[in-house]
């Protein structure tokens, strides 16, 4: 218990602690556990790790996995349950399995699939945290997971051209919405006065969709007209993160760091353009097949 | 199916009542059917049921080839044909039959959530054990799988198919998991349905709805299937509240057909 915990995640904009849903997951149930985290922001030096994030690294123990983590920290005496009901933490599984089955693969869509939210806003921004040469490759390669995981889970004979999947699964995210708005209620959380497992999961998803600016936004419209959702991710963020907003990210950007980001951003976004050139036919094809 | 498409559909379904010919097709049940599918299947004949519409069971062979979505089951009403429980209860509710509209705003979040959760995981397990369990895979899935079909094409689909299954698998984070975290998987899947059945005699107390039927339809096909191994069944056996709620279905809705063989494998001993 006394060992320290390093939690390796994406990095945060847009007023978020993590634009990554499952770090945010991480990082709030941190919070609400108040479990001694130590979050290493992911930045373009080589010795970050990139394949599993978030990463919980204790003494000699790795884990990888939004749940993992939890029920770690849970074993660690950091608990946010303690006062569920048994029924209440069935409920926390079944809702946590709704946003995996309906909000995710619409998630995954805003960030890697759709091509304008892609090249604009995903790439550059996940890019500039990761070393050259492994920036042309590694946004492409998550994007491709991304695009292979929706097709193999939602694709299938009545829905024949990407089109209709991406139809569908942004009609299904939109009815989770709706799910989770009359849940919620007028509550302050799901389950009352403190937050749990289920406010994490939910923030985690919830909060890049409504924060992050992209130039394709159904999504991010739909969330906005549900307002007990905005004002849950607004209170979460300046209950649980102001701290994190003033206290941790201007020591680790000071000016020179902010402007060689921005240059390594615009380096990415003119290299988009050989990767269009070169990679995307090729993707139509995968797609068409 | 596109949005006007299905606004048509719904607006045709509505306009005609149910018809005394309506029949559900699924796959041959002695030899061919597998636990997944099963599943699927009972839960959409209890759903009917529980609606109390009259529905002819049809078995074939080929039900997975003549179904729209390349999923069973299928079910053939007047000249519309649908496929799997999430549209056919669409679809009957279209024609005034429902089950959950007596539920609250929050209660209906309650039933989808819960829904996604038997689709996440236990169906998930299901798939899981019959196409990338090896033994299970050799001795069950494969012959009963390929049955309908002349050597070499029974050996050729049953790989198609399992190759489609592992890439899904691997897709969703499940390619790498052991027998037993999907046997641990289920078990907390069943103890957060018998926490939320509680004494309940259904899941929104006294009258049945699609979430009823849907944990009737799988854990009833685990229960009563022979596998390999009862690692499963064991699982489920363990919450007698889960056990005594299949029970109670099946004399319900179940019993007057007692005749039909399909329920031969009952619960009630």
């Amino acid at each position: 218990m006394a060992s320290p915990m390093e939690l390796s995640c994406w990095g945060g904009d847009w007023g978020l602690p993590s634009v990554h849903a499952e770090c945010l997951v991480v990082m709030a149930y941190g919070r609400f556990s108040g479990a001694p985290l130590k979050v290493n922001v992911i930045d373009n030096s080589w010795r970050a790790p990139r394949g599993s994030v978030p990463l919980l690294v204790s003494d000699d123990i790795v884990i990888s996995q939004p749940a993992k983590i939890l029920n770690f920290l849970r074993k660690q005496k950091y608990n946010a349950d303690y006062e569920l009901s048994a029924k209440e933490g069935a409920d926390t599984l079944a809702y946590i399995a709704l946003l995996e089955e309906k909000l995710h693969p619409a998630l995954l869509h805003t960030f890697w699939v759709e091509t304008d939210n892609y090249y604009t806003v995903t790439k550059p921004w996940f890019g500039s945290r990761i070393p050259f040469p492994l920036s042309w490759y590694l946004p492409g390669k998550m994007s491709r997971e991304a695009l292979n995981r929706i097709l193999v889970t939602k694709g299938g004979p009545p829905f024949c051209s990407l089109a209709e999947i991406e139809a569908q699964i942004y009609r299904d995210a939109k009815e989770c919405l709706n799910l989770l708005s009359s849940r919620l209620g007028t509550l302050p959380f799901f389950f009352g006065n403190t937050p749990t497992t289920l406010d994490a999961f939910v923030f985690g998803f919830l909060a890049p969709l409504y924060k992050v600016q992209f130039p394709k936004v159904q999504l991010q419209d739909h969330l906005k007209q549900l307002p007990n959702l905005c004002r849950f991710c607004d209170d979460i963020l300046s209950c649980y993160f102001r701290l994190n907003l003033t206290g941790i990210s201007p020591a680790g950007q000071d000016p020179i760091d902010a402007n060689l980001q921005k240059l390594i951003q615009l380096v990415n976004k003119e290299s988009n353009l050989i990767e269009k050139v070169f990679f995307h036919p090729f993707c139509d094809l995968l797609v068409d097949d | 199916m596109s949005l006007a498409a299905e606004a048509f559909v719904t607006q045709i379904a509505a306009a005609e009542p149910w018809p005394e010919n309506a029949a559900l097709y699924q796959p041959l049940k002695e030899e061919q059917i597998l636990l997944s599918d099963n599943a699927a299947c009972l839960a959409v004949q209890a759903f009917l049921q529980m609606c109390s519409l009259p529905v002819q069971v049809v078995y074939r062979a080929n039900a997975e080839y003549m179904s729209p979505s390349g999923k069973v089951p299928f079910i053939h009403v007047g000249n519309q044909v649908v496929s799997e429980l999430g549209p056919i209860v669409q679809f009957v509710k279209a024609k005034g039959h429902s089950l959950s509209d007596g539920l609250d705003e929050v209660q209906k979040a309650e039933m989808k959530a819960y829904m996604e959760l038997v689709n996440n995981m236990l169906l998930t397990a299901e798939l899981y054990l019959q196409w990338c369990d090896d033994a299970t895979v050799q001795e069950i899935t494969h012959p009963r799988y390929g049955s309908p079909y002349p050597w070499p094409l029974n050996h050729i689909l049953a790989y198609q198919k399992q190759w489609e299954v592992r890439r899904k698998m691997k897709a969703i984070g499940w390619g790498s998991k052991s027998f037993d975290q999907v046997l641990e998987d289920v078990d907390q899947c069943c103890q957060a349905l018998s926490q939320r059945l509680g004494t309940q005699p259904f899941f929104f107390n006294k009258k049945p709805t699609e979430l009823d039927a849907l944990v009737f339809g799988h854990l009833f096909t685990v229960l009563t299937t022979q596998l390999i191994s009862d690692e499963l069944s064991e699982k489920v056996k363990s919450y007698s509240n889960l056990i005594s709620f299949c029970r109670r279905i099946e004399q319900h809705y179940f019993e007057g057909r007692a005749k039909d063989s399909t329920f031969r494998p009952s619960l009630i001993s």
